[in-house]
Parts: C-alpha cells; sequence; structure tokens
C-alpha cells in the first residue's frame, strides 16, 4: 500500500514538470501590448484576440490587453524591443509605419524592424480616396482628365489621409488641394457632408458606413486590396515613372501588414512557433470572425515570414528612393 | 415624434434593458469617483461584453454607465479638489472652495441637483432639436468651430478675473494655455514641437495629468500647510445637513441652471469640440450673470452658483454630443467614438435614419441619460451627508488617500512616469497661480482648446482663405468676442462713474 502511495506520489510529480515541458503556457499570463490608448482600430484587434487566443494556445494562458500609448506607438515599441523579457510572455501591436519611421531615422527609434520576433499580422489595412457623390466624377480618370481642383480633408501628415493624396498630388499630378488639421478621420467625413472638402482618404474599414450611405464613392487604392474594391486602379499602375512607383510602393508597404504582432527579439523558437500557430487558428475562429465581421474590421492573418519580407522591402531601399521617399512623407500617427 | 418619444422610453423600462442600465450605472458610479479612471476608457473595455445584447440593452448599460460618470465626477472634485474626471474640473473652483467653508454637504447637493436638472434639460433640447439638427450641425464649418473657440477664451479670460489688471491676467493666463497647447507633434508639417527630446511628449499635454496637478496639488499643499480637515474648524453640525440646501440653492438660480444646461447641450452637439469645453463656457456664464463686482468677487472662493453652472452644463452636453454621433456618424468625443464602434457591433448604422426610422432608439439613448441621471442622484443623496463628512477628517489621515488618488490618477492616463512628472509641474505652477492670485480656469481653458483652435483657423485659411472671416456666423461670434472684452471693462467705468 505505502509503495503503491509512493509511486502515485512519485508519478504525481514527475507529472507536473512533464506537463510544464509540454505546455510552457500553462497557467501563465501573456501581455499584448498596444502602442495606442483603448478605443481605436489596433486596440480594438487586440482585444478581440486576447479573448480567443487563450483557446488555441496549448495550456490556456490568460491573455491581456496592456495599452502603452503615446509618440505613435515609439514608446511601446521600444519597450518590447529592449525592455520586456524574451520569455515569450509578452507580445507587442505597434503603428504599422514603425518601418518607415526606421527607414526614415525619426529621433526615439531604438529597434530594427527586421530583429522582432515576428508573429506575422493580424489584417492587412487597405487605403483608399472616396469623393463626394454629387461630385460630377464618376471615376479616378474622369477626376484626374477634368483638371479641376478638389480640396482633401486630411489628419496630418504621417497619416494614410494625408500621404496617399499627397503622393497623388505630387507624384501622378491630380489637381489636389490638402487641407489638414482636422482631429480625426470622422471630422473630415463631417466636413466633406458640408462640402467644406471634397473628398478623403483612408483605411476602406473607417469609410465603408459612408459609402454605403452614399455620401461619397471610391475612385482609387492603394495596393492592399480587400474584397470589394479590387477593381479600382491602384496608384502605383498609373506611375509614370519607376522612381515613382517606387515610392508609392513603399508607402503602401506596411499597409499589408496592417496590424503587426511582434515579440521581444531572441524569444525561444519553439514558444514564437506555439504563438505563430495559435495566430493563425484564432483568426479563423468562427466565434471570432462572426464578432469581426460585426465589428465591421474583419481579420486576415498574414504569416510571419511575409511579414518579414516587407520589413526587409522597405529597409533594403537604394539611397536615392529613400531622400525622395523622406521628401513626401514623414513618420506619424 | 410624441409616439417615438413614448416608444423609447417603453424600450427603455423593459426589464432586461432596465437591469443591464442600473449594472452600467454601477460601474460607471466607481469609474466617476475614482480620478484617473477615465469614463472612455471604460466604454473602451466594456464593448466585449455586450456582442449578445440588443441594442436597446447594450446602450442602456453602455450610456447608464457613460452618463453617471460625469455626475460623480463632481463628486471627487467638490470633496478633495481632485478633479474626478477630465470632464468635472471646473467645478473645484467654487465646489472645493465651498466644502473648505463647511459646506460640503451644500455644494454636493447643489452639483447633484444642477446634473440631474441638466440631464433632463438637455434631453428635452435634443428631443425638440431633432428635426433641425442636422442643418444646425452642418451650418458649423471649420470657421465657426474656430471662433467659438475663440469667444470660449475670450469669455473665461475677462470674467475669472475682477477689474483691468484681472482680465490681464486672464488673457495672459489663458495664452499660456494655448502656447503649451502647441506641444507636440503638428498636424501640418508633422514637426515636433517643444518634445524636449522625449517621445512622452510626442503627443503633447496630456489633459488629465495637467488638470489634476493644476487644481489637486495645490490644495493638497494648502491642508498640508493648515494642518486642520479640508472644512478646517468649522462646525462639524452643518457640513452633514447642507445637501438639501444646495438642491435648493438650483431652485433658487433655477434660470441660471437652466441656461447652463442649453451651453452643455449646445457644445455638446458641436463636433469637435470635446467634452471639457462645456464646462468651463458654462462657469463663464455663470460668473457673467454676478450683477456686480462685489458678488462676483465671491466665484472661486465658494459661490454655490459656480458649483451649478459646470453641474448642469457637464450632464446636459452628454444628450447633446449624442446627435453627431447618431445623425451623422461622427463621434463628438472619445467616448462616442466608442460608442459609434457599439453601433457596429449592434449592426446599426449611424446616419440620417437615426432621426427618422430609428428615432424610437434614439429616444431611448436619451431616456437613459436621464433615467440615470434620476437614479444615481437619489442614491447618492442617501449617503451624501456622510460623504460631506469626509471634509472633517484631520488632514494628515486624509493627506496619504487624496496623493494616491492624484498620482494613480495621473497615472493612468498613459501608463508614463512622464504622466507623474507632468503632474508635479503642473503642482508647482497651479500653487504659484494660487498665491499670486492668477486665474486658473483660463489657462485650463486655452490648453483644452489651443489645438482646437490651432487647426480650425489653419483649416479655415486653408480652404476659404480670407474668405472665412465674412461669413455671417462669424461675424457674429467676432462681434461676440468683442463684447465679452469690452463690456466688463465698460460696466466698471460706468460704475466708477457712478461712485
Amino acid at each position: 500500500m505505502k509503495t503503491k502511495l509512493a509511486v502515485l506520489a512519485a508519478l504525481a510529480f514527475a507529472a507536473v514538470p512533464l506537463a510544464g515541458l509540454a505546455q510552457p503556457y500553462a497557467g501563465k499570463t501573456v501581455t499584448i501590448i498596444v502602442g495606442y490608448k483603448p478605443g481605436g482600430g489596433y486596440d480594438r484587434t487586440a482585444r478581440l484576440l486576447a479573448r480567443y487566443l487563450p483557446n488555441h494556445i496549448p495550456g490556456k494562458p490568460t491573455v491581456i490587453v496592456q495599452n502603452m500609448p503615446g509618440a505613435n506607438s515609439l514608446i511601446a515599441a521600444n519597450h518590447v524591443y529592449s525592455v520586456a523579457k524574451p520569455d515569450g510572455m509578452t507580445i507587442g501591436t505597434f503603428n504599422r509605419n514603425l518601418p518607415i519611421a526606421q527607414l526614415t531615422k525619426v529621433d526615439g527609434v531604438k529597434f530594427d524592424m527586421t530583429k522582432f520576433a515576428w508573429i506575422g499580422s493580424a489584417a492587412s489595412e487597405s487605403t483608399i480616396l472616396a469623393i463626394r457623390s454629387d461630385l460630377p466624377y464618376r471615376n479616378f480618370d474622369e477626376l484626374r482628365k477634368s483638371g479641376k481642383q478638389i480640396v482633401i480633408g486630411a489628419t496630418g501628415p504621417g497619416a494614410n489621409t494625408y500621404d496617399f493624396p499627397l503622393l497623388l498630388k505630387e507624384l501622378l499630378g491630380v489637381n489636389i488641394k490638402i487641407v489638414s488639421g482636422y482631429s480625426s478621420s470622422s471630422d473630415i467625413m463631417l466636413a466633406i457632408e458640408r462640402k467644406e472638402v471634397d473628398g478623403r482618404a483612408g483605411s476602406l474599414s473607417s469609410i465603408t458606413p459612408f459609402i454605403d450611405r452614399k455620401l461619397v464613392h471610391p475612385v482609387i487604392r492603394a495596393r492592399a486590396s480587400e474584397p470589394g474594391i479590387e477593381q479600382l486602379p491602384v496608384d502605383e499602375s498609373l506611375a509614370p515613372n519607376a522612381r515613382a512607383k517606387a515610392i508609392m510602393a513603399l508607402r503602401s508597404a506596411p499597409e499589408i501588414v496592417g496590424r503587426p504582432y511582434v515579440m521581444t527579439p531572441g524569444t525561444p523558437a519553439e514558444l514564437l512557433q506555439t504563438m505563430r500557430t495559435a495566430f493563425a487558428s484564432a483568426i479563423k475562429d468562427p466565434g471570432l470572425m462572426a464578432e469581426a465581421k460585426k465589428a465591421k474590421a474583419e481579420l486576415d492573418y498574414t504569416p510571419a515570414d511575409k511579414a518579414l519580407e516587407v520589413m526587409k522591402e522597405v529597409l533594403n531601399q537604394p539611397k536615392d528612393v529613400v531622400d525622395e521617399f523622406s521628401k513626401y512623407i514623414k513618420f506619424g500617427e | 415624434m410624441i409616439d417615438a418619444l413614448f416608444e423609447g422610453l417603453f424600450l427603455v423600462l423593459q426589464w432586461k434593458a432596465l437591469a443591464f442600465m442600473l449594472l452600467g450605472i454601477g460601474l460607471g458610479f466607481w469609474v466617476g469617483l475614482l480620478p484617473g479612471l477615465g469614463g472612455a476608457t471604460t466604454l473602451a473595455l466594456m464593448l466585449p461584453f455586450i456582442y449578445t445584447m440588443q441594442p436597446v440593452e447594450a446602450f442602456a448599460f453602455l450610456l447608464g454607465m457613460h452618463a453617471v460618470v460625469a455626475t460623480t465626477g463632481d463628486i471627487t472634485s467638490v470633496l478633495f479638489g481632485v478633479p474626478g474626471e477630465g470632464t468635472s474640473a471646473a467645478t473645484i473652483l467654487d465646489g472645493h472652495a465651498m466644502a473648505k467653508k463647511g459646506e460640503a454637504g451644500r455644494a454636493l447637493g447643489a452639483a447633484l441637483a444642477s446634473s440631474l436638472v441638466g440631464a433632463i434639460v438637455g434631453a428635452f433640447a435634443l428631443a425638440l432639436a431633432i428635426p433641425v439638427v442636422r442643418p444646425l450641425v452642418l451650418s458649423f464649418g471649420s470657421p465657426e468651430l474656430f471662433m467659438l473657440a475663440i469667444v470660449g477664451i475670450a469669455f473665461i479670460a475677462s470674467l475669472s478675473a475682477q477689474g483691468a489688471r484681472g482680465m490681464l491676467r486672464g488673457f495672459l493666463a489663458g495664452g499660456l494655455g494655448l502656447l503649451l497647447a502647441t506641444v507636440g507633434q503638428d498636424p501640418q508639417a508633422g514637426v515636433a514641437r517643444y518634445t524636449l527630446g522625449t517621445l512622452y511628449l510626442w503627443q503633447g499635454l496630456e489633459l488629465i495629468p495637467v488638470l489634476v496637478g493644476i487644481f489637486a496639488i495645490p490644495e493638497i499643499i494648502d491642508l498640508v500647510v493648515r494642518g486642520t480637515s479640508i472644512a478646517g474648524t468649522r462646525p462639524s453640525g452643518r457640513i452633514s445637513k447642507g445637501a438639501f440646501e444646495g438642491v435648493k440653492d438650483t431652485f433658487r438660480h433655477f434660470g441660471l441652471t437652466i441656461r447652463c444646461s442649453l451651453i452643455g447641450t449646445f457644445i455638446g452637439i458641436m463636433p469637435g469640440m470635446g467634452g471639457a469645453v462645456a464646462q468651463w463656457m458654462a462657469y463663464g456664464h455663470a460668473t457673467q450673470s454676478a450683477r456686480n463686482a462685489e458678488e462676483r468677487k465671491g466665484f472661486g472662493a465658494g459661490d454655490v452658483r459656480g458649483v451649478l453652472g459646470p453641474g448642469a452644463a457637464n450632464n446636459s452636453k452628454e444628450g447633446g454630443s449624442l446627435i453627431p454621433t447618431i445623425a451623422f456618424g461622427v463621434p463628438g468625443s472619445t467616448a462616442m467614438a466608442i460608442l459609434l464602434g457599439a453601433f457596429f457591433l449592434l449592426g446599426m448604422v449611424p446616419g440620417p435614419d437615426m432621426l427618422s426610422k430609428h428615432l424610437p432608439v434614439t429616444f431611448s439613448m436619451v431616456w437613459t441619460i436621464v433615467l440615470a441621471n434620476v437614479i444615481t442622484v437619489l442614491a447618492c443623496f442617501m449617503f451624501l451627508n456622510r460623504l460631506a463628512s469626509l471634509t472633517t477628517v484631520r488632514g494628515q489621515l486624509l493627506i496619504p488617500v487624496i496623493l494616491m488618488l492624484v498620482f494613480i490618477g495621473s497615472y493612468t492616463s498613459n501608463n508614463h512616469y512622464g504622466d507623474i512628472v507632468v503632474t508635479l509641474l503642473f503642482g508647482g505652477v497651479g500653487y504659484l497661480m494660487v498665491l499670486g492670485g492668477w486665474p486658473r480656469a483660463p489657462f485650463v481653458l486655452g490648453l483644452v482648446l489651443g489645438k482646437i483652435a490651432e487647426n480650425y483657423l489653419y483649416i479655415s485659411v486653408a480652404r476659404y482663405e480670407a474668405a472665412w472671416l465674412t461669413r455671417p456666423v462669424v461675424l457674429v461670434l467676432i462681434a461676440l468676442a468683442i463684447a465679452v472684452i469690452v463690456y466688463p471693462l465698460f460696466q466698471s467705468r460706468r460704475r466708477a462713474a457712478h461712485a
């Protein structure tokens, strides 16, 4: 009897470390650090994932979201890059334009985007330009050929509301006047409604409700596409020369990695792999998909190698392209 | 229209919606009371819970919570001089001064009763405004919003201190606020301004740490120096019996309460003005309502009208800020932006339909704000007098608790040590301003409106060039701004001539 108990006890004790080895996430807490305040798109996506991820990680860890806002998420990125422990318990999700910040050597960048332990991207973000439906232009071609000036409202440099129309103006020669300083993209929408401006650029998801309401209609998009806007002309394909094309491609490249998710450099490979698998399956979770659809922010997983490829594409540009790019585009939002 | 009004009420009174509303109220009560934990953040955190609810239930829950935050935020402001919310700082000026005079109960009673009146007036104004709300909002373009910001600053600056010298100080303080609002990355060229080489200041100065510092720290220093309780050596009998007196005050100055409620509704309807502006405009109006300089001197030293104005506007603006959100899909504040997310989650599309086809749902939201306030105010009155007696607790016991509220409150705005530094720094600024007799209200309003003013001025000039100056509403607002500045000077000269 005693021996039986002893064996049982020994087995029980042996089982604990074994279980611990097999399921390094059991009983642990994983923190997703968001580089923005609660309420925005990055935060919403992270909170949605935080509720579904536990079911897809062996050991069902608790997943919590921590907001670390400031400096367009540079603060959060610096933290995850060098302050957080590489123990697989910290995930960061930041401004998709961080590679642009690194490329244009913004002060305060203390990370290398290619050295993060990449999980991948949870969604891509398509940028479009939409104009008021009561204007006489049905499509981009008509707008461009008319030669008449249109006024585009924007938030500020570094945001797609500003940068996308800026390149259309500078590189494609569209007669656009950019009026920037609106406090949010929805403020621009109101300016469109009162005919202060003629249109705006922005992510498809934020403009869709107004397209549905027939206030505006889309005329041109950037490279990243989503169902429903495939047939729109793409800015790069209208570029007059290779240099212009490279600059437009560079601006839109981060949008493919629209919701980047990374871990601290040096995170053990098996933990990273666990997390990649978990993200890939969590994003396909029917419950999550239904919720995302309701919130009009559908997710789509881009694997780590693809995301890393985009980072390298952005960061390996020849100097002359970078110099010209920096003339137009500043890091922001 | 009337049908929709009642249908909306019945929608909220269904037991499930009512239960969710009570839950929301319970949450909002604490969120409002604790500084730092803001209404907008809490809304964002609660969003995932509404997936399975019906639209009316979800909005009863979210709005019930949101409506209460502004009300209970005033309680912290009055008792400790710590702004419970970014939107309840104006209550401190006179509310906390009353607490120090031993009238905490009366101040709380006035704050709550005026909140209730504000919520009801706001709701009714809203219901009446629904047919004209779209043209009204659309007639306010960037030039008009810029001028509205200027009128606001002129209003506060000219009213918050006495005489020509006081007015000059008011404008200087307002100018300093405007200057500090330029800190951060600018929206036209993307240049980082006055960030002192730190990443923390990229986004500009955060309002909460500044407010907490500039209002709460001087009060704490004062409490330490006096070495007594907040209410000093006043007889404690009066302190805990004043709540009803505060209610009576609300009706004594009923006209003022109604007018401030309407100001709040109007500011709420204007998208882009932000929640923190309404209460300061109302405070300015309350000061202006003082008939003579003698009466005006009481403001800032514990005049109950300085509590009634912001209290009323603070709650009426909630109804107002619903309008741009539901009628245009354009949120008037951060909280409303999050609420907009709730619309999509519930499969509803904000827009003109909300004012016609889905009018009952819109009214159910208005009713939620009214009911939530009625319930909260009634519940608060049960233990208001006990709350008020906190001001008789010895300072040594109270200060650690207040300090904790101050630091946690400011730290939660960015989760960054910079928040604490800003709080301490502006605590020093606030203390010096109090010592030197400089008004803090114009400074805060300058800070709040600085970005708005800068951006809308830029947009106005970029879009309309000089022609923006000739728009009719702009002309009216320019005249108003001049009148606001000149009238007090004229008034004091006339009085001098009489004497």
